[in-house]
């Protein structure tokens, strides 16, 4: 690897990066954690979740870790008053915007969202609840979308057209009118790109896409198997 | 919601789209202007199922990007439109002008009704003789002009509801 090695700060800790990586690639391999939603190591990231803000030495305001690359010199802080209030914030508004009741959900104990709102005290929300009318696409012989538990992170997007190759998934339409959906807004069963691997399953961070035949508490997803499968591929390549 | 009409496209239409798509080959971006040319050259200018499901296929664009980029920009329609579009926009510049009264006096004078008045979606509506639409889009751009009403693809500025309707009352006369 001739890539040039940086060093930069994180939490006043000293870390070793490379020119080229983000600030939570470097983060991650020097043993910090920032918290994130929309990442998942191996896909592309987009710095959609705004989960993984961190503040930059000399930077007013708040970076995405997982889309800033790091620069030599740089002093990152991933958890202050402000950044922990942002993220609490955050977390309340993708509560609010679908209908994430938890104690019916077939990823209660094992959601990202739900983990997320735990570790940031988000016991309660301040605003008041959207409760949109949406659907539960039942049409796939293995699997179930439900758009109740979406929180648009695009994970299985990226791991479909990615990984997969099937490119089966998008969002469309635009705002807080944004759906999932399989190709032309037809039903997942309907799909004729769908291989039915169940990759996006295993990526989606809540309950919106899962087995079928699961009874609340009973989806635990394995998107760490998505990432060693990017590893391999990207080893491989 | 919309899903996937099973009628093809017909012959004429085929070969349209396929000159569009091979104009602009190996163009990056080229999906937004196959869409906007084929939506022109529609007689209605919209988007049917169908020529998305055929633009997919002849340039390899996955359904569900052609989907997203259709539904995301408020220029594509995905329904028939009516002879003469009344856009008003929704903008927030537009609405502390009062374009919420704007749209229901054209929805009213139009005989559109105001059922289902949705505040969050973008409305679309065609009177049951084809001849007009009215609808909504965020913003044009010029908020200075507020409240904007795009009539025919004609900026109107600083409109209220007698010169809307002066508008409207042209278009009928000259339609006659």
């Amino acid at each position: 690897m001739s890539q040039k090695k940086i060093s930069i700060r994180i939490d006043g800790a000293l870390v070793d990066a490379r020119e080229g990586q983000t600030i939570l690639q470097a983060a991650r391999e020097g043993g910090k954690t920032i918290p994130t939603l929309c990442d998942l190591d191996g896909i592309t990231p987009v710095g959609g979740c705004r989960i993984c803000m961190v503040e930059v030495e000399g930077i007013d305001r708040a970076l995405p870790a997982c889309t800033s690359p790091v620069q030599e010199g740089m002093s990152v802080k991933t958890t202050t008053p402000r950044l922990t209030q942002h993220r609490r914030l955050t977390v309340e508004l993708l509560l609010v915007e679908r209908n994430h009741i938890c104690a019916v959900c077939v990823s209660n104990g094992h959601c990202e969202l739900q983990t997320m709102a735990t570790n940031l005290g988000v016991s309660t929300v301040r605003l008041a609840y959207n409760f949109p009318k949406l659907e539960t696409d039942l049409s796939h012989p293995k699997y179930v979308l439900d758009h109740n538990r979406c929180i648009l992170c695009t994970r299985c997007v990226r791991v479909c057209a990615e990984l997969e190759g099937a490119h089966v998934w998008n969002l469309f339409s635009r705002g807080i009118n944004t759906r999932l959906t399989a190709d032309l807004n037809g039903k997942w069963g309907d799909s004729k790109g769908c291989t039915g691997c169940g990759k996006c399953v295993q990526a989606c961070p809540t309950g919106a896409l899962s087995e079928k035949g699961r009874a609340v508490e009973e989806m635990v997803k394995q998107n760490e198997r998505i990432s060693a499968l990017a590893q391999r591929r990207g080893a491989e390549a | 919601m919309q899903t996937l009409e099973q009628p093809r496209l017909d012959i004429g239409e085929q070969a349209f789209v396929d000159q569009v798509i091979a104009d602009r080959k190996g163009r990056p971006g080229a999906l937004l202007g196959i869409l906007e040319a084929v939506q022109e050259h529609h007689p209605n200018k919209y988007l049917p199922m169908a020529t998305l499901d055929y633009i997919a296929s002849k340039t390899g664009v996955p359904l569900s990007r052609v989907f997203s980029v259709a539904t995301f920009y408020s220029l594509f329609n995905l329904k028939p439109q009516g002879d003469n579009t009344i856009c008003i926009c929704r903008g927030t510049a537009c609405h502390t002008r009062g374009s919420r009264n704007l749209l229901q006096s054209a929805r009213l004078s139009l005989g559109l009704g105001l059922d289902d008045i949705s505040e969050e979606d973008k409305i679309l509506l065609t009177t049951s003789d084809g001849k007009f639409t009215v609808r909504t889009v965020a913003c044009f751009g010029q908020c200075a002009l507020a409240p904007v009403v795009e009539v025919n693809q004609k900026i109107r500025g600083h409109v209220n509801e007698r010169t809307l309707q002066r508008e409207i009352e042209t278009i009928e006369r000259e339609s006659e």
